[in-house]
């Protein structure tokens, strides 16, 4: 069997995480090659439904990156983020998904380095979890 | 009952009265011939009250409510969709049987103006069973559930605190235009929606045709809102947490009540 590769979403917003992850690139970091990264405005924007349908369709992890607490471009959007994205994962154990499949986390735009080690590190978790279950359902 | 009107000084009541020998809804105005009320079967009187509150301006409307109604209009009243003031409610306390079927934790309305309040039921047996299941177990468990669904949005229709005029269920980014069943995301997607809102008023079970234990999930979910942030739905005094700042200030923009 060959190694399991997972497929992660990435959400970041764009006045913080997007420019980590771009600073990571621009000072070659090395990272993962299995994450597909979506610009938002705000981490506030990633609503829950687009993380369930992710899921649902066996995305096997998301990640959703925002600015650190205080730090929002639109001020109070995170604080949002910091309550439904929690919230979501637990919804996700629920049903009997995995909680650890969604993940949140704060990465400023000066956070290069802090952008690689949650990317490599959600990816080591998801890559431990195994594949989506969901992956394997049809309805 | 003429307590609404005389007592209360309500100029609507609505109640549910027997009718070719089945309950339906009613709005009575004072003088009104009111025959046989019914006080025995479970109505989704909040709905009705959502509705028609639209369209009667003047005037204050007396409602017959269990407790769940209370709380949901409590939620609605939160969320401006009622206004309180143009409210009477008249409690009614469920029986046993009813609080039997919705496994209903706080069953007595802030005041029983008819019938007695019973004992409140113990917890959920099939929202704990569900939650003791192995994590690929209750997958299978959910899955062979919401399999079932046939996309006949009753548990959306009939919930009275689901209240956006376009739901975002009916867009084919969520929902797939052909098919059923609609699949798992369907289910989240209210799931996390009402999750502070849900007033366990069990209709969205007795709606599904397919008799999915959505009052179980409901239940589940809600315990989370309530470990999470300490917040039970249909508390008159507080904000949903979804919609605060980590301090608990009320978000500037709420643009999304749902
Ligand atoms: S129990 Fe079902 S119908 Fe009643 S408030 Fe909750 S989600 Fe809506
Ligand atoms: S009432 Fe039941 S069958 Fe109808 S949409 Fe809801 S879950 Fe599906
Ligand atoms: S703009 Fe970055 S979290 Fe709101």
């Amino acid at each position: 069997m060959s190694e399991f590769n997972p497929n992660i979403l990435a959400f970041c917003c764009n006045w913080c995480s997007y420019a980590g992850a771009d600073l990571a690139g621009v000072n070659r970091l090395q990272m993962p090659p299995n994450v597909n990264v979506v610009r938002v405005m705000c981490s506030a924007s990633v609503k829950p439904e687009y993380v369930f349908k992710a899921i649902s369709q066996g995305i096997d992890g998301v990640l959703v990156l925002g600015c650190h607490i205080g730090d929002c471009h639109y001020l109070t959007g995170n604080h949002r983020t910091a309550k439904r994205i929690p919230l979501t994962a637990k919804i996700l154990e629920k049903v009997g998904i995995d909680p650890r499949r969604v993940q949140l986390d704060w990465v400023s735009a000066a956070e290069g380095e802090k952008f690689q080690q949650v990317v490599t590190q959600f990816v080591d978790d998801i890559r431990s979890l195994g594949p989506n279950p969901m992956k394997e359902v049809r309805f | 009952m003429r307590l609404a009107f005389e007592e209360r000084g309500a100029d609507y009541l609505l109640a549910i009265k027997e009718a070719h020998g089945q309950a339906a809804p009613v709005l009575l105005r004072k003088g009104d011939d009111a025959g046989t009320m019914r006080f025995d079967v479970p109505y989704q009187m909040t709905m009705i009250l959502t509705n028609i509150s639209r369209f009667i301006k003047e005037g204050r409307i007396a409602v017959v409510a269990r407790r769940c109604d209370e709380r949901a209009i409590a939620e609605l009243v939160k969320r401006d969709l009622l206004n309180h003031d143009n409210l009477v409610v008249i409690g009614l306390a469920c029986s046993e049987e009813q609080i039997r079927e919705c496994r209903c934790t706080d069953p007595c309305p802030s005041s029983a103006d008819i019938g007695h309040c019973a004992a409140p039921a113990k917890e959920d047996q099939a929202a704990s069973s569900i939650q003791s299941m192995p994590l690929p177990d209750r997958l299978d468990y959910w899955i062979d559930q919401f399999r079932k669904c046939n996309k006949c949005f009753g548990c959306t229709l009939n919930c009275p605190v689901c209240f956006c005029d376009d739901c975002l269920l009916e867009e084919k980014t969520f929902t797939p235009e052909k098919g059923i069943p609609p699949g798992l995301a369907f289910h989240l997607i209210r799931a996390v929606h009402l999750a502070d809102k849900c007033v366990e008023c069990g209709e969205c079970e007795r709606s599904c045709p397919s008799d999915i234990p959505l009052l179980a999930l409901r239940k589940m979910v809600n315990q989370d809102m309530k470990r999470m942030f300490n917040y039970t739905s249909g508390d008159p005094e507080r904000r949903s947490p979804l919609l605060t700042t980590l301090e608990g200030d009320p978000m500037e923009d709420d643009g999304d009540a749902c």
